[in-house]
């Protein structure tokens, strides 16, 4: 294993540890609900959904038309307000 | 342990950058993966088309906005002059008099004891007509009980109910006493500032 992916894994460890991910994941949540993101999404899972049909739709199919989707439509100012909390939690935690 | 220690500490900006970006990706990935899942089940439940309706039942429900009627299309005010039969004296009673008029037909709520007492001693004596009190003065000038007054006073005198509130009308008499008295209070009041006037010097 290189340095750089011990490192991130020793990083993503420490993000679990501290519950920092659990924070993270519930602010980004409530942030696309907020937004809209999340109706939009639902939008696009029930043109997914009809043109597959409803008996054969399943969690894969779904999982591949929606992340790319889903990817795209998350707005700049939630990243950006992720990424700040991100890089803040780097900052603390890298360098001990 | 001083290993990772040394290599965390030697990250350049651009790699905590990147690494930044990968975190945060995971992020959308996982609330993506979390949509796809409530979604898929809601679909396997039968629950996740429930809110889509056609257009014919979206338009049965629509917000009316038209002068005179409510939301629902209906007319405002329909109830406002409808009339209840009140099933203890029979008598037909405005739709808004009538939680106050039950009460007191009932024998009902704070004032009971005292209306049961008067029920009991006018049912014994029906021309006792003196014992009445402010409280109860609401019903003494019953032309509000209903709404159309003068159709239910013909009725009111052929159906007397002894179960019914109504009652006495010592009212006016007392009032028509108090005055001339209070009035005299009033004139005595000049006098009394002048007094406390000269009172200090």
């Amino acid at each position: 294993m290189s340095k750089d992916s011990q490192m991130r894994v020793a990083i993503n460890q420490k993000l679990i540890e501290m519950g920092e991910r659990e924070r993270l994941k519930e602010l980004l949540r409530a942030k696309l609900v907020e937004c809209g993101w999340k109706d939009q999404l639902k939008a696009h899972c029930k043109d997914v959904i009809k043109e597959k049909g409803l008996e054969h739709v399943t969690v894969e199919d779904l999982v591949t038309e929606v992340t790319p989707k889903g990817r795209a439509l998350v707005p700049d100012s939630v990243k950006k307000e992720l990424l700040q909390r991100i890089r803040a939690f780097l900052a603390q935690h890298a360098t001990l | 342990m001083k290993m990772e220690e040394v290599s965390m500490s030697s990250l350049d900006n651009s790699k905590l950058e990147g690494l930044a970006q990968d975190i945060l990706s995971d992020l959308v990935e996982d609330a993506c993966l979390g949509l796809c899942f409530e979604v898929h089940r809601a679909v396997k439940q039968g629950y996740f088309f429930l809110d889509d309706t056609d257009q014919e039942s979206m338009r049965d429900f629509e917000i009316v906005d038209q002068p005179g009627l409510d939301v629902f299309g209906q007319v405002y005010n329909q109830w406002k002059n409808k009339e209840c039969v009140c099933p203890n004296c029979s008598r037909s009673i405005a739709a808004s008099r009538f939680a106050p008029h039950l009460e007191k037909c009932l024998g009902m709520g704070r004032n009971s004891s005292r209306i049961a007492n008067r029920r009991i001693v006018t049912g014994n004596n029906t021309n006792n007509k003196s014992e009445s009190d402010q409280e109860d003065n609401d019903d003494v000038n019953d032309n509000d009980w209903s709404y159309g007054a003068e159709k239910k006073a013909k009725k009111r005198k052929s159906d007397k109910n002894p179960n019914s509130p109504r009652r006495s009308k010592s009212f006016k008499h007392k009032s028509s006493m108090m005055g001339p008295r209070r009035r005299l209070d009033n004139q005595e009041s000049p006098r009394m500032l002048m007094k406390d006037e000269a009172f200090p010097q």
